[in-house]
């Protein structure tokens, strides 16, 4: 069993400052990935559409940077840690105008056999809100180390 | 020509996303480091990249996870629905300058919430899965 600190869990280590979201971030982020769809390049398009106006692609959601205390604060196992993947939960579109501030806390820590032996996970929420204080997406990191 | 518009009731397990051929080359994994503020020798720079024990500059976790956004957004194109939730696993570095693929399919689908879950994943030439994942897409009412 992995040893820990239990108090670790759900504890907010770091809220981030503002950033504010432009129209050029957004179209920048669209060029570099490609995202075509009108609701995220068209403006007189996306007044039309379902979503009354130009939202930015949901995976601009995994662009805001976490402060410089996020890295202290993970709890690290062993020598090898990297990013192993992300699960992401899109609650409301982003658009030019809001400010996005993000607040992370560790979720989940555990340990997991396999075929290259034990591997200790390590799940960090960063939730993201906007100026009005709605979440628009939750974003879990998930980092693995080796022991 | 009109962009992609399906309902719920068109959506069917097995139905195909992509598959997507896409070079994946290293201005544009610098252009979206550059964008997103990853501007590290790791996604930038070959020789930098060697030095941290990699085999050269390679694409961010969050960029292939941005490539299989797309690979959804342009499989929702303009319907009434939205990518609610992503989540990936990654096995392998996605090497830029070289010919990816992505691509997935809808493995189930839930009448009462409206929604569609998908497998979606990047390959390379030699068809090895370097980045996995599922999606869930919610049509509205």
């Amino acid at each position: 069993m992995v040893d820990y600190d239990p108090n670790l869990i759900g504890r907010v280590f770091e809220v981030t400052d503002p950033v504010p979201v432009t129209a050029e971030m957004v179209a920048d982020f669209c060029k570099a990935t490609g995202e075509g769809g009108r609701s995220y390049t068209d403006a007189e398009a996306a007044k039309k559409g379902h979503l009354g106006g130009i939202v930015a692609p949901p995976s601009f959601a995994v662009t805001f940077r976490n402060g410089r205390q996020f890295f202290e604060h993970i709890p690290r196992f062993g020598r090898q840690g990297f990013d192993a993947g992300k699960d992401v939960e899109f609650v409301e579109p982003i658009r030019p105008g809001d400010t996005i501030t993000l607040s992370s806390h560790v979720k989940e820590i555990y340990e997991k056999t396999g075929r290259t032996g034990s591997m200790v996970f390590v799940i960090v929420r960063s939730t993201l809100m906007n100026q009005n204080g709605d979440v628009v997406a939750h974003v879990d990191h998930r980092f693995m180390n080796r022991p | 020509m009109p962009e992609r518009q399906i309902c719920y009731q068109d959506v069917q397990i097995g139905d195909a996303l992509g598959p997507q051929e896409l070079f994946l080359s290293k201005d544009q994994v610098r252009a979206y480091a550059r964008t997103t503020g990853m501007w590290v020798p790791r996604f930038t720079d070959d020789e930098g990249a060697r030095k941290e024990g990699l085999p050269g500059m390679i694409t961010p976790g969050n960029m292939s996870l941005a490539l299989l956004s797309k690979l959804v957004t342009d499989w929702i194109g303009e319907s009434n629905a939205k990518l609610v939730r992503l989540g990936t696993t990654y096995r392998q570095p996605v090497i830029p300058d070289h010919t990816i693929v992505l691509q997935g399919f809808v493995t189930h689908t839930d009448d009462a919430e409206r929604t569609a879950e998908m497998d979606i994943w990047i390959e390379d030439e030699d068809t090895e899965r370097l980045v996995i994942g599922t999606a869930t897409v919610k049509f509205a009412e």
